[in-house]
């Protein structure tokens, strides 16, 4: 089955990733324009960098500690359709009383193939494979020793397809993802100690579950409104926000022993403003229960897109295609 | 000194004479969603970025989808980012405009809107 795998099915996966797309650099389906998001990936590859994306919230230790997280992520087209990022993010952690600790969460890559689009229903899908290094970041964080692998799959939608009488809500758009996360190690021995009473050998073992993670975003589209349905004369500035909210959650499906199965996650609405060149955005960090952390925190992001950047150097895919787009059926 | 560096950095990335970018659909004549009094002569389109002629079209449609542009869309040679296409004689009706350009920087953006002509 794997040698059949290796000679005609890898092969096969590996053409249609270097198939150009019907992409347009960062996340342009159709007429629309789908923003990249802070707690949900988004659902295409592009030229892009995140940097800096800051979080600071009260996490769900029991006592919470306050965290504060800044991030950086990278990502590169290696065909139109196919494209890798990495990154990874500081964490200072302040727990009540102390001690407080620093350092690097675990490094992560992220192997991502859009291999659907329909520009005409504003709809994309991607899967990916995404890779926590184990071992890269500091224990003292929460950085794990074991490497996680999760493979994930992506869709975007566009509400620009419903019937003109929709009117405003032609400008939603929805984003989604469904991720499963498989550890590397199965349970880490953290020791063991010799029961006084029984004499007998007694392990303190963490089992590390497999988590489903899961979440999307709802976002309304003012530059869409303005260039589609109806322009309203607003400033330039309204023009170009997209108001949004994210939910990332987070269930332990397998080898819950010591995790549960408890889902946690947060709801992020916030604002984000769409440049020629960049992007801004600010969230708020809602957690969804106790284990999800303690009251409201909040992140902001800048994002550029390097794609517009440097259009004719680490903007373009390495393996470009040099077809030029259609008419509109002359 | 971090947040100074960056704050120049966005203002050189919100300069126009840095690098192109994607093509947008800054405005519209007749205007996006809008209604105008009488047929107009021709659907004009402002970019925000010069566009390559040669890949830049505009279709306009009446609402039984038949086209009622009239002839090739031209790129207007002294801002190079303003597409126009002439029209046929209108009568009172809902039209739908269908674009698709290239930006000189080879990013392609696509789009279409309503407008009306009144009775």
């Amino acid at each position: 089955m794997s040698r059949f795998l290796l000679r005609h099915a890898a092969p096969a996966a590996l053409a249609l990733m270097l198939l150009p797309a019907a992409a347009s650099a960062h996340c342009f389906v159709g007429a629309r324009f789908m923003p990249a998001t802070l707690n949900v990936d988004d659902p295409c590859v592009a030229d892009e960098l995140s940097l800096p994306t800051v979080s600071m919230f009260r996490n769900g230790d029991d006592p919470s500690a306050r965290q504060t997280d800044i991030s950086a992520e990278f990502s590169k087209r290696i065909t139109e359709s196919f494209g890798v990022s990495i990154g990874s993010a500081w964490t200072h952690l302040r727990p009540p009383g102390g001690p407080n600790a620093s350092g690097f969460q675990n490094v992560e890559t992220s192997f991502k193939w859009q291999f659907l689009t329909v520009p005409e229903h504003e709809f994309v899908m991607s899967a990916a494979l995404n890779i926590e290094w184990g071992g890269t970041g500091a224990q003292g964080v929460g950085a794990e020793r074991f490497n996680v692998y999760t493979p994930t799959l992506f869709f975007g939608k566009g509400f620009g397809d419903l019937p003109q009488a929709a009117g405003w809500l032609r400008a939603f758009a929805v984003t989604g993802q469904v991720g499963y996360a498989i550890p590397g190690s199965r349970q880490t021995i953290n020791s063991i100690d010799i029961d006084p009473d029984s004499g007998l050998a007694v392990a303190d073992i963490e089992y590390h579950p497999e988590v489903l993670q899961w979440g999307g975003t709802l976002q309304y589209s003012m530059p869409y409104l303005k260039s589609n349905i109806v322009d309203l004369g607003l400033p330039d500035f309204f023009n170009r926000l997209i108001p949004i909210v994210e939910v990332a959650l987070q269930t332990p499906v397998a080898n819950t022993i010591t995790s549960g199965t408890v889902t946690t996650g947060t709801i992020n609405p916030g604002l984000i403003w769409a440049g020629n060149k960049f992007q801004i955005a600010a969230e708020a960090i809602i957690p969804i229960n106790r284990q999800s952390g303690t009251g409201v925190g909040g992140m902001m992001q800048l994002h550029f897109y390097l794609d517009d950047i440097f259009p004719n150097s680490i903007g373009r895919p390495i393996f470009a295609s040099s077809t030029m787009p259609g008419g509109l059926g002359r | 000194m971090i947040t100074r560096t960056m704050l120049l950095a966005l203002l050189a990335l919100s300069s126009p004479a840095v690098a192109h970018a994607h093509a947008m659909l800054d405005r519209a004549n007749p205007p996006v969603g809008g209604t105008v009094g009488s047929a107009p002569r021709a659907v004009s389109l402002t970019f925000t970025e010069k566009l390559e002629p040669a890949f830049s079209t505009i279709r306009v449609e009446n609402a039984s989808g038949e086209r009622v542009d009239a002839g090739k869309p031209q790129v207007e040679r002294g801002s190079g980012n303003v597409l126009r296409v002439g029209l046929k004689t209108l009568p009172p009706g809902s039209y739908k405009v269908i674009w698709k350009v290239l930006s000189v920087d080879t990013h392609t953006t696509e789009g279409n809107f309503s407008f009306q002509v009144g009775r």
